[in-house]
C-alpha cells in the first residue's frame, strides 16, 4: 500500500468536510476521487499532501505514519487546479525549483539539474518552451509544466487537484489521455480529484465516489458504473431515470408499472427507489402491462445516439431514452406520439 | 437634414472610434468640455499655482539667497534629521508591514480583524494625538519619564521621539498596500513551493517577495514621502530645538513664523521637489505593477 488513510475527520467550523473517511491506495495505481463540489474530495487530497491537517485520524505512506510529517518532507508531487506556476520564473526555473531548494548535500549540481529539467520537459513534450514565462503559455501547456515541476522532485505519490478543471473541453480530453499514457509509463502512485465522471471513468484504475464528506463506493470504473452501490452513485455516474414507488411482497409498484423483484419477497410495503439508464429503456407502440404509457415530447437527434424526452402519463415526470439512429428511423417516431416504455436492468434501492 | 445628420454621425464615429468612444456611451460636447474645464481649473487653482508659488517665492530674492538658506547650518541639520527619521522608520515599517501583510493574507487565525483594525489605527488618529501619546508615555511627567531621566536617556524632545512618532504615523502604508495584493494572489504558489520542499525562508525569498515587489516598492515610496513630510506628530514630540530636533517641515514653519519667507520657501521647495520625485517614482512603479497585474489576470482567465 502506498497510502493508507484511516478514519479521517475534518471540519471547518460547524461544517464537517470529511466524516470518518478510510481509504487505501495501492502502489502504482491511478485513483480518482470523484464527487460533486463540496463533497470533501479536495480536502482529502490536501490532507494527503499535508496542506491541511485532519482533526482526527491518521495517514500512512508506505506503512509509516506520516500524519505529523511536514509538507516539505512528505515527498509528494502536487498539481494545482490553477497550475500555481511561479509567474516570475521561466518554465525552466519552475521545473528546477524543487531541485534548487534542496539542502546543499542532496542538491544536484547545475549540469545535473539542467539535464533533469530538460528530460522532464521532453517528457511533457514542451522542451521548446524552457525560456518562456508562465503568462506566455496556454492553459494546457501550463498544466503540463505544472506536472513536470511536480515530477522533478521524484515524488513517491503524485496528487492532482482537478488537473483539467480550468481547461476547455477539447484540451481536457487530449490531456487526460496523455496523463493516462504518462502514468502507464511512470507508474507513480497517483490520486486525482475530479467532479467530471467521464474523466474519472476514462482515466482512473480505481474510482472513489464521494458525497457529503463520505465515501459512497470504491471500485473499478466498470464496477461503479455497472453496479452502483448507492442511489447517489447511480445518479452521479452517467444519465439515469429515477422512479419512486413502493414494494410489497416481491412486487414493486412504480406508478402504473408493476415489476416482480425477487430479492424483496420478504419486504412489506416500504418505499423504494428504482433506476434505469436511458439506453435501457425499450420503446414500443404496442400497449403492454409492464410498460409506462408516455408521450414523446422532444427528440434530440444531434450526436451518435438519438435522445428522447418522454412525459409519463401516470406522473408529472419525464423519462429519458436513448436509441441508435438506425432504430430510431426504423420506428419512425413523431413528437407528440403516445408510446409504451419498458425499463430493463432496473436497480432497486429500499429507502 | 437626415443626410447631414448621417454624415456627421459617420465622421463622429470615424474620429471617435480611435479612442474607443461612441455617441451611445458619451455625453454631449458642451457637457464634456465643461466637466474637463472645471477639472482643469480646479487642478490649476489648488495644485499647479501653489506648487509654482513655492518655487517663485523661494527664488524671489535670487538664487544666491536661495542656496544660502539651504546651506545654512540649521537647514542642513533639519535635512539631516529628516533623512535620519526616514532612514530608520522606512526599513522598520518595511519589516513590520511585510510581516503583518504576510500573516493576515496567508493565514487564518483568531483576532485577524482586530489586527487589521490595529494597523489602520495611525490613519484614524490625528497625528497630534499620536505625538501626545509619546509625550504622555516618555515625557518628564509621563509613565516612564522618571526612569528615563534617571538613566539619562531622552526620548521626547530628542531624536528618538521624532523617530518613534514617524514610525507610528507611517506604520499602515506598507501593510495596507500589500494586504489586498497578497490576498488577491492567494496561497497557491506558496503551497506549491512548500510541497516542492522549500523552507519557509526559501518560499518567502523566491516566491512571495518577487510577486509583491512592485506593491512593496509602492508602499515604501508612500511611506517615505509621509515620513519626510510628517508635521503634526513630530511637532508635538520635537520641542523645536533649532539645529537639534528640527525636521524640514518644522524648520519651514519656524522660518515662516520669523517672516523669513525666502528661506522658508527655499526649504519648502526642497520638500516639494522630494514630493515630485516621489510622484514620478510612484507613477513608474504603479505602471509596472499594473503591467504585472495584467499578466496575472491573463494567467487566471485563460
Amino acid at each position: 500500500m502506498s497510502i493508507e488513510i484511516k478514519n479521517i475527520n475534518k471540519g471547518f467550523g460547524s461544517f464537517s468536510a470529511l466524516n470518518n473517511v478510510s481509504l487505501e491506495v495501492p502502489t502504482g495505481e491511478l485513483v480518482a476521487l470523484l464527487g460533486p463540489s463540496g463533497c470533501g474530495k479536495t480536502t482529502l487530497l490536501r490532507i494527503i499532501a499535508g496542506l491541511e491537517t485532519p482533526d482526527t485520524g491518521s495517514i500512512h505512506f508506505y506503512g509509516k505514519d506520516a500524519t505529523e510529517r511536514a509538507v516539505r518532507e512528505r515527498e509528494v508531487g502536487f498539481v494545482f487546479q490553477h497550475y500555481a506556476l511561479f509567474r516570475h520564473m521561466t518554465v525552466f526555473e519552475n521545473v528546477a525549483f524543487g531541485l534548487r531548494v534542496r539542502p546543499k548535500h542532496t542538491r544536484p549540481n547545475d549540469a545535473e539539474i539542467k539535464r533533469r529539467v530538460h528530460e522532464l520537459l521532453n517528457l511533457v513534450q514542451l522542451d521548446w518552451l524552457a525560456d518562456r514565462y508562465p503568462p506566455q503559455l496556454s492553459g494546457g501547456q501550463r498544466q503540463r509544466i505544472a506536472l513536470a515541476r511536480a515530477l522533478a522532485v521524484e515524488p513517491k505519490v503524485l496528487l492532482l487537484d482537478e488537473p483539467f478543471g480550468a481547461l476547455d473541453a477539447k484540451v481536457r480530453k487530449e490531456l487526460r489521455r496523455w496523463l493516462r499514457r504518462l502514468h502507464d509509463e511512470l507508474h507513480v502512485t497517483s490520486v486525482f480529484v475530479t467532479h467530471d465522471q467521464e474523466e474519472a471513468l476514462e482515466v482512473a484504475d480505481t474510482i472513489v465516489v464521494m458525497n457529503q464528506g463520505k465515501i459512497e463506493q470504491i471500485g473499478s470504473p466498470q464496477q461503479v458504473y455497472d453496479n452502483p452501490a448507492t442511489p447517489f452513485v447511480y445518479q452521479f455516474l452517467g444519465n439515469v431515470n429515477a422512479f419512486e414507488g413502493r414494494v410489497n411482497a416481491g412486487v414493486a409498484k412504480l406508478g402504473a408499472l408493476e415489476v416482480p423483484v425477487k430479492e424483496f419477497a420478504q419486504t412489506h410495503d416500504s418505499a423504494v427507489q428504482a433506476f434505469a439508464r436511458p439506453h435501457d429503456i425499450d420503446i414500443s407502440r404496442d400497449a403492454s402491462a409492464a410498460a409506462f404509457k408516455a408521450q414523446l415530447t422532444y427528440v434530440h437527434s444531434a450526436g451518435s445516439v438519438v435522445r428522447l424526452e418522454l412525459k409519463r402519463d401516470d406522473a408529472e415526470t419525464f423519462i429519458e431514452a436513448e436509441l441508435t439512429r438506425e432504430y430510431f428511423s426504423q420506428l419512425n417516431l413523431k413528437e407528440g406520439e403516445t408510446v409504451y416504455l419498458t425499463p430493463r436492468n432496473v436497480r432497486f434501492f429500499l429507502d | 437634414m437626415a443626410a447631414a445628420n448621417a454624415h456627421s454621425l459617420s465622421q463622429y464615429a470615424k474620429y471617435h472610434n480611435k479612442v474607443g468612444r461612441s455617441r451611445a456611451t458619451s455625453e454631449a460636447t458642451w457637457v464634456r468640455y465643461t466637466l474637463i474645464g472645471v477639472a482643469l481649473l480646479f487642478l490649476c487653482l489648488f495644485l499647479f499655482i501653489p506648487l509654482a508659488a513655492v518655487f517663485v517665492e523661494a527664488f524671489r530674492k535670487g538664487a544666491e539667497t536661495y542656496f544660502a538658506s539651504l546651506t545654512e547650518a540649521d537647514a542642513l541639520s533639519a535635512m539631516k534629521l529628516t533623512l535620519i527619521a526616514a532612514a530608520i522608520s522606512v526599513p522598520l515599517n518595511l519589516v513590520f508591514g511585510v510581516s503583518a501583510a504576510w500573516a493576515i493574507s496567508k493565514f487564518e487565525f483568531k483576532g485577524k480583524s482586530f489586527l487589521i483594525t490595529l494597523i489602520d489605527l495611525p490613519f484614524a488618529i490625528s497625528p497630534v494625538i499620536a505625538g501626545l501619546i509619546y509625550v504622555l508615555i516618555f515625557g518628564l511627567q509621563g509613565w516612564f519619564g522618571e526612569w528615563l531621566s534617571d538613566h539619562d536617556f531622552k526620548i521626547v524632545f530628542a531624536v528618538p521621539g521624532i523617530v518613534l512618532a514617524t514610525i507610528f504615523v507611517t506604520f499602515p502604508f506598507i501593510a495596507r498596500e500589500l494586504i489586498p495584493l497578497m490576498q488577491a494572489q492567494g496561497k497557491d504558489e506558496e503551497e506549491a513551493a512548500m510541497v516542492l520542499g522549500a523552507s519557509g525562508w526559501q518560499m518567502f525569498w523566491h516566491v512571495t517577495l518577487p510577486n509583491i515587489k512592485w506593491g512593496l516598492l509602492y508602499g515604501v515610496i508612500l511611506c517615505n514621502a509621509r515620513a519626510m513630510g510628517e508635521f503634526g506628530a513630530v511637532s508635538v514630540v520635537s520641542g523645536h530645538i533649532r539645529g537639534l530636533t528640527n525636521t524640514m517641515p518644522l524648520h519651514v514653519e519656524i522660518l515662516y513664523n520669523e517672516y523669513n519667507y525666502a528661506a522658508a520657501f527655499a526649504v519648502a521647495s526642497v520638500l516639494a521637489l522630494l514630493a515630485l520625485v516621489t510622484l514620478a517614482l510612484k507613477t513608474y512603479v504603479e505602471w509596472q505593477a499594473a503591467r504585472n497585474a495584467e499578466e496575472t489576470e491573463r494567467e487566471i482567465t485563460e
